[in-house]
């Protein structure tokens, strides 16, 4: 397997568009990394340079050392799975999987080994003699899958390859790549939209924003300590409750509410005194229990927890994971506390941490 | 030894996924050299020899011949063992057929414009004689070569079904 180096890379479209900015990223050999972020972040754009795909406009990118910036796509030894699968429709399974190492003149009998090892790793053994459209979205994706692992490439690329999927049927395959990961213990580039692939997939995750990169950690770092309101809001479900307030006098003082600190908290924001910040609650941080009064008007249970949306202070939104089954009526009127607070500077957006002013 | 062995049973385990193409291939062959011997023999510029009953039932046959051999064709693609049955017969017929049309033609004499002619010279006899004879090779070899293939697969499959048997219990 391989390691690759993007390298202050950059994207700019013929029309002076930049959809990539400064791109940084030292992937490890089997290392997994999803690139997360909203719709035109420049994640796909980012994979298709990678893949060659694209032309690199600025940067280098080096697999296992060797520049390959300028190297076709062919010759790259990378293999990418598409979101729509991309399988020839009049052949079967066994022919689709076939196909790249046919075009390579292989031998037809280490093609075949080949292709039976993919199709036992991916459970397809009984399908091969059937053509794609016998087979569901699931399967199709695994054909896409095994089509690449066939060619036992350096890296692989996948393109959200799950979002022509169903809810189960996401889930389901979403184990499927991490299984297959872990066999092969492949390097792999995952792009996707879905924080929730790429929280459970990634080794590390690569939070991007309209072509500039957020943050790169792991799935818990993202989670636990954002860099800044984007990645805090981007990475969480429900996103993180985000509230203006004012640091003083050791409390934070928000428009009708007033939220008390630790000593730790306090000394984190030594700096802000009298400043105006961000104060950001993830909702699964918000207990019962607590001097925060919460006008409730939405119930909703989800099993296990309920999540209960409501107004605290003057119409400050705020959304709670409430652990178990509750049935709040709307107007019903709750007391919570902050179990963890994030706190960020309303300037620049990045998160206030302690030393850091 | 061991590898050649290994690389025989690949070969055959293959046959479980891939079409058999050369038979399929051999039968496209016979059907286009079976429409170069009806384009040269209904090119033939002769009088009006050529316009009788024979040549209407051999224009019928060119047809169904070209149906049945296609249907075959698609049929060995999948090792369909009776398929090698209908291609020895038409590959027969094919070489049957040299002894009706063109062998009467050679030996029939018409005036044309006055002048005595052969209707079918020995060129264009020849000619006829090779597209007929190959075409009826090629079906012949087709339907050897599936239903030799469709014994060694089905031979084959016992052996993994016995294989599977044993590997469960």
């Amino acid at each position: 397997m391989a390691q690759l180096n993007l390298q202050h890379i950059d994207k700019i479209y013929d029309n002076n568009v930049q959809a990539v900015f400064d791109f940084n990223l030292d992937v490890k050999d089997g290392e997994l990394i999803v690139l997360v972020g909203p719709s035109g972040c420049g994640k796909s754009t980012t994979l298709r340079m990678v893949a060659g795909l694209e032309d690199i406009s600025r940067g280098k990118l080096l697999l296992d050392g060797k520049d390959i910036t300028q190297t076709p796509p062919k010759d790259r030894d990378m293999a990418m799975v598409f979101q729509n699968y991309a399988l020839y429709g009049h052949m079967t399974i066994y022919e689709n999987m076939a196909f790249s190492l046919t075009m390579r003149k292989e031998d037809p009998n280490v093609i075949h080994k080949k292709v039976l090892a993919a199709a036992e790793i991916l459970g397809l053994t009984s399908q091969l003699n059937k053509k794609p459209s016998q087979l569901s979205g699931g399967q199709r994706q695994r054909v896409a899958m095994g089509r690449s692992i066939v060619r036992n490439p350096k890296v692989f690329l996948f393109d959200e390859p799950l979002s022509n999927l169903d809810a189960k049927l996401r889930g389901a395959t979403r184990r499927e790549i991490l299984l297959l990961h872990k066999r092969l213990g492949a390097t792999m580039l995952y792009v996707t939209h879905d924080q929730t692939e790429a929280l459970t997939l990634a080794d590390r995750i690569v939070c991007m924003s309209m072509g500039h990169v957020q943050q790169v950690g792991t799935p818990l770092e993202l989670y636990d300590t954002p860099n800044n309101i984007f990645v805090a809001s981007f990475i969480g479900l429900p996103p993180m409750n985000l509230f203006d307030v004012t640091f003083r006098e050791g409390k934070l003082q928000g428009k009708g509410f007033e939220v008390e600190l630790t000593d730790a908290e306090k000394a984190t924001l030594s700096g802000y005194n009298g400043k105006e910040i961000k104060l950001g609650v993830r909702p699964e941080d918000i207990v019962e229990g607590g001097s925060l009064k919460v006008k409730v008007f939405s119930n909703e249970n989800l099993g296990m927890n309920t999540l209960v949306h409501g107004h605290m202070g003057d119409n400050n939104r705020i959304s709670a994971k409430l652990r178990g089954w509750t049935k709040y009526k709307n107007g019903d009127v709750i007391q919570v506390s902050f179990q963890k607070k994030h706190f960020f500077d309303k300037d620049t957006t990045n998160a206030i941490r302690k030393g850091e002013k | 030894m061991t590898q050649i062995m290994e690389d025989r049973e690949i070969k055959l385990d293959r046959m479980r996924f891939v079409k058999n193409t050369s038979s399929s291939r051999l039968c496209y062959l016979a059907i286009l050299l079976n429409v170069l011997y009806f384009v040269s023999i209904y090119k033939s510029d002769v009088g009006s020899w050529y316009y009788q009953i024979l040549v209407g039932g051999s224009i019928v046959y060119n047809l169904l011949f070209m149906l049945m051999t296609f249907l075959a064709s698609e049929g060995v693609k999948s090792y369909q063992k009776n398929y090698s049955k209908i291609l020895l017969v038409v590959g027969v017929l094919q070489i049957a057929r040299i002894f009706i049309l063109p062998l009467k033609s050679h030996q029939a004499v018409v005036k044309v414009s006055g002048v005595e002619t052969v209707v079918m010279q020995n060129p264009q006899f020849i000619r006829v004689l090779i597209y007929l004879a190959g075409s009826a090779a090629c079906l012949l070899a087709a339907a050897m070569i599936n239903w030799r293939k469709c014994g060694m697969l089905e031979k084959h499959m016992k052996t993994l079904e016995t294989r599977n048997a044993r590997e469960a219990s």
